[in-house]
């Protein structure tokens, strides 16, 4: 009986595989994957999602992979992608040196890799095209310090305390802020990126520091909650919230002078241009710049006219 | 099967964590002078409102024997549920018929859902004789999977004043999240001390066969406590985005620990059959107190995950000791 139950799995696992098999070499056109380190965040469903739907635009079959922010998970897709016969992959980091080894096997079995928003820590991508979160969260200390004249007591909400990003953030803020006795950081609490986490932690905090000025965010969800932790409080308006990322939310509480400023990410932009490299190398093109370094742009009440969310207008 | 749903024994060990709680509290108290004010209380109280929601929920579920994985990904469907159903309602244009919802609507018809993906859980639990870790577990992975199909893996903002009272208002100075949870509290501990159902949920929990034979219709009490469970975590996933006024994709992620963390501190036994809800109360109000004293105290956050995984594993060695003395 138990066989037998398992003779009829192993079938329907069989006709399962088949079936996809049929479809993904239906038509002859070549293939794109598209490997993310998250589908979790909103920022990197974006990110994903534009770059499949600009190599689908150049022609190509594109097909997503979510790491789920794990190496382990990453390498058996690259392998996954590897045997599956695709042309190109646009990567997207789970880690700056954990994804090293999974690019050399992309490389070694001749698939060219484009890497987007992070950095991979070799020379084995094809080409990179990043985000340069350092120089972003410098730009913002320099805006947080004229905002609050060179003093006051503000608090830190770090992302999660395990990413390359969270860091890079933290140390560009801090080359500028720590510069000015005036400043005092009353309190650095981690909120893992996350709109709730945020809006706990800070109201926690704003019960043992009611008197600060400023607030500095690694990302948009944790300022948008940081915000809301200000307005039950009844201190909007007072605290000058900043974030990073360049999110629809944290864009439109710009506009209405809610949140001060943040840092304006280019996931469309990255996205389309390892599209459009891939497409390149596909049709035979080998010299590519090794890093493109995409700027983060400061957004301010003053130049916000200029933006949407996740780019230029 | 027990006449008495609660023993002596049980009543020193809801003591414990009552003790653990009050010496927590007076650390505290000492370290910092912002821990004991009746702002930071409220703060604390709206802040384990969610955990207690979930955590009731995992106790009437652990004291059947069983547990459920899948509360926090179902905390995040019937979030993003509400949240679509207040801004876009349901369209059918094939029928060309269009649903509106109001809020109250919105959070029934969330609720029920809930309550029928816990139904589902019980049902694959109870029928085909899967283990409640794995059937639950598989839940948590297709829940997820649909919030994302569902939000398209953006958050659903912006969802009117009206609802933002559910997670941002109060009632004479206490927040609503407080109330609710308060509520949910004293229906389950009614359950748990005055009913039939209560009596059968111990009775499956200490001895299955013994229930059964003794003429309990042990399926249909699980599909229940499967049902209450999850419709408690939607609750949960409703007060979660209106407080942020914006139902996240991700939110929930390892709630189900938190939940789960509270009925273990609060002395319920994970084999079954012993334990409280208040002490499920108690143990959630320990990990929120934790996590804002950290906070206050600024803490490193690498620290505080320490400290955190220190407290459960002292809570329950401490249950563990008691339970040999016996």
């Amino acid at each position: 009986m138990r066989i037998k139950r398992s003779y009829w799995l192993a079938l329907f696992c069989l006709l399962f595989f088949c079936h996809c098999k049929n479809k993904g070499t239906k038509h002859g056109s070549k293939k794109i994957a598209v490997v993310v380190s998250t589908l979790n965040n909103p920022w990197f469903v974006f990110l994903a999602e534009t770059a499949a739907a600009k190599a689908k635009t150049l022609g190509y079959d594109a097909k997503i992979f979510d790491s789920q922010n794990n190496t382990a998970l990453e390498s058996d897709h690259f392998e996954n992608i590897i045997v599956a016969g695709f042309d190109a992959i646009l990567f997207n980091s789970t880690d700056a040196n954990g994804s090293v080894a999974n690019v050399l096997k992309a490389k070694t079995a001749g698939l060219p890799v484009f890497c987007m928003d992070r950095e991979v820590n070799s020379n084995d991508p094809t080409s990179q095209i990043l985000s340069d979160s350092y120089s972003g969260a410098v730009a913002i200390g320099k805006y947080f310090t004229q905002q609050l004249h060179k003093k006051g007591n503000y608090v830190e909400l770090l992302g999660l305390v395990g990413d390359n990003n969270t860091w890079a953030r933290s140390k560009g803020f801090h080359s500028v802020v720590d510069n000015y006795p005036g400043f005092k950081m009353v309190a650095q609490q981690s909120a893992d990126f996350d709109r709730n986490k945020g809006l706990e932690v800070m109201e926690s905090i704003l019960q043992a520091h009611p008197d600060i000025d400023g607030v500095f965010c690694g990302n948009d969800a944790m300022a948008m909650g940081a915000y809301q932790a200000l307005v039950s409080s009844g201190k909007a308006g007072k605290v000058k919230v900043f974030g990073f990322d360049g999110a629809e939310d944290v864009i439109t509480s710009i506009s209405e002078n809610k949140v001060a400023a943040t840092g304006m990410q280019f996931p469309k932009v990255m996205a389309e241009t390892a599209a459009e490299f891939a497409d390149a190398y596909i049709k035979g093109k080998r010299d590519f710049p090794k890093k493109i370094p995409v700027a983060v742009e400061l957004v301010t009440a003053k130049n916000i006219g200029d933006y949407i969310a996740y780019g230029k207008k | 099967m027990t006449a008495m749903p609660i023993s002596y024994n049980q009543h020193i060990r809801r003591f414990q964590s009552l003790i653990a709680l009050l010496v927590l509290c007076i650390v505290l108290s000492v370290l910092t002078d912002k821990f004991f004010t009746a702002a930071n209380g409220l703060n604390v109280l709206k802040q384990v409102a969610v955990n207690i929601c979930i955590a009731t929920g995992m106790t009437l579920i652990v004291l059947t024997g069983g547990i459920d994985l899948s509360v926090g990904s179902v905390l995040a469907l019937c979030g993003a549920f509400t949240a679509g159903l207040l801004q876009n309602g349901i369209a059918i244009p094939s029928a060309d018929l269009f649903i509106g919802f109001t809020i109250l609507g919105a959070v029934l018809v969330s609720v029920i859902a809930g309550a029928l993906l816990g139904l589902f859980n019980g049902f694959v639990i109870t029928s085909f004789k899967v283990p409640p870790f794995v059937a639950t577990l598989a839940m948590l992975t297709i829940a997820r999977g649909f919030t994302m199909l569902y939000t398209g893996g953006h958050p659903i903002s912006n969802l009117g004043s009206g609802f933002a009272f559910i997670g941002t208002g109060s009632i004479i100075g206490i927040p609503v999240p407080v109330w609710i949870a308060t509520a949910v509290v004293l229906l389950a501990v009614f359950i748990t001390q005055k009913t039939r159902l209560g009596r059968y949920i111990y009775a499956i929990g200490g001895n299955e066969i013994a229930a059964k034979l003794s003429g309990i219709r042990i399926n249909r009490v699980k599909l229940m406590v499967y049902s209450i469970g999850a419709a408690l975590a939607a609750l949960g996933g409703v007060i979660v985005t209106s407080r942020l006024d914006s139902a996240q994709p991700n939110a929930g992620i390892s709630y189900e620990l938190d939940a789960i963390a509270a009925v273990v501190i609060g002395g319920t036994s994970l084999t079954g059959g012993k334990g409280s809800v208040w002490g499920t109360v108690i143990g959630a109000i320990i990990i929120g107190v934790l996590n804002n004293g950290l906070v206050l105290l600024n803490v490193s956050p690498f620290w505080q995950q320490v400290v955190k995984g220190g407290v459960i594993l002292l809570a329950v060695v401490i249950d563990k000791i008691g339970e040999k003395k016996e």
